[in-house]
């Protein structure tokens, strides 16, 4: 085996082992860090989509940073719920 | 004992506020303690956070929005007009938008957001609040006088610092607890390092404004608040209960949670601001009915009150 062929064995394994072990975990951290993010936005932006939320002055400053967000953001609020959300 | 005393013996006493009912002297307080301070030799800016501020009546000199500005040695007085600064805010959000992404021009929705949120009640508060502690937290001044505006105002003015701090120490609780998940994240996929939280940054700093605010507000060496008051009763009679300082409404139209129909003078403001006018002298010529409206209703309110008219 040459050197080239069992470092990507090692990488191999690793990454067998990453998806077996916390794959799981962290898919599921992203998942919560996600729905905190749009909590996020709905508690300083909520204005945006009629929720009167105080006080705009200082949001201000950070809507520049959500602006990406904003659409998926609503998209996932305003949309309706159904059982197969629960699922994945 | 007099105003003169307590700044000798106080001298640690660097932030000043006057306040009181409408029409008492605030600012001739104001203007007056900076003066002499001045001519002490110290360093002094005397500033109003009202929007219909009085400060360049005193000095004759327009200088309403235009920084500090200097009358005499020692001596700069500053108006702030929250209109502009709410202007300058908006566009400094627009124009960082546009370098981020490199938009050519600001979405629709996110436009629509910037410009509703000027209209909320408290922008203009919130705005002065800001320019205030732009004002203070430079430092280099030796003394600092509020002149403020009339009592309610005021005292929600200073209240502010208290409901910011508030909202701000939650979101930004929310904001870290996020934090320690992206890192959490990281640690399992084994990257070396999590990307800097903008917003986290942005929202520590926002706090240490209001902290600089607030600490000053708080300080009982350093602060001083004075009531001005005039123990006449003719400054009562000609004040409590006009229509333009207790607010009277109509029961039987009267409806919780909405604008009510008034007898003030907010008829009269309604009217000037569908004009394209900038508020600067020469003020536009009433047409003749806007005034018969305007008498209508302090007449109505006389009626309705004292039974006669």
């Amino acid at each position: 085996m040459s050197e080239e062929e069992k470092k990507s064995f090692w990488q191999n394994m690793k990454e067998v082992i990453y998806g077996m072990a916390s794959h799981d975990m962290s898919r599921y951290a992203l998942r919560t860090r996600a729905s905190m993010e749009h909590l996020f936005i709905l508690i300083t932006m909520g204005d945006m989509i009629g929720i009167p939320i105080l006080p705009p002055y200082y949001s201000l400053r950070l809507l520049p940073y959500v602006v990406p967000q904003i659409s998926t953001w609503k998209r996932r609020l305003l949309r309706e719920k159904d059982v197969s959300d629960a699922m994945f | 004992m007099s105003l003169k005393q307590i700044f000798e013996e106080h001298p640690e006493r660097r932030y000043i506020m006057f306040g009181g009912k409408g029409g008492l002297g605030k600012t001739t307080f104001s203007a007056a303690t900076a003066y002499w301070l001045a001519s002490q030799g110290k360093k002094v800016l005397v500033f109003s956070v009202d929007p219909q501020a009085s400060l360049s009546d005193i000095f004759q000199k327009d200088i309403f929005g235009k920084g500090p500005v200097k009358i005499m040695e020692n001596l700069w007085a500053q108006e702030i007009d929250a209109d502009q600064h709410i202007k300058t805010y908006q566009n400094e959000i627009r124009q960082k938008i546009l370098d981020m992404y490199g938009f050519e021009a600001v979405p629709d929705e996110i436009e629509q957001y910037i410009q509703a949120a000027s209209a909320e009640p408290a922008m203009e508060e919130s705005a002065i609040f800001d320019a205030v502690v732009d004002i203070v937290i430079g430092g280099e001044y030796d003394y600092y006088i509020y002149d403020l505006v009339p009592l309610g105002h005021a005292l929600y003015y200073l209240s502010m610092a208290k409901v910011y701090d508030e909202w701000i120490t939650k979101i930004t609780k929310l904001r870290e607890e996020m934090r320690e998940y992206e890192e959490m994240v990281s640690r399992m996929k084994r990257e070396k390092e999590t990307e800097e939280d903008q917003i986290l940054t942005e929202l520590q700093y926002i706090r240490t404004r209001i902290n600089a605010s607030s600490s000053i507000l708080t300080d009982r060496e350093k602060t001083g608040f004075f009531f001005v008051i005039i123990p006449e009763e003719m400054i009562l009679i000609d004040e409590v209960l006009t229509p333009d300082s207790s607010r009277f409404w109509p029961k039987d139209s009267y409806t919780p949670g909405g604008p009510q129909k008034s007898f003030d003078k907010q008829y009269l403001r309604d009217y000037l601001r569908t004009l394209d006018w900038k508020k600067e002298p020469p003020a536009p010529q009433l047409p003749p009915e806007v005034i018969e409206n305007t008498r209508a209703r302090y007449l109505e309110a006389l009626k309705r009150l004292a039974g006669r008219s």
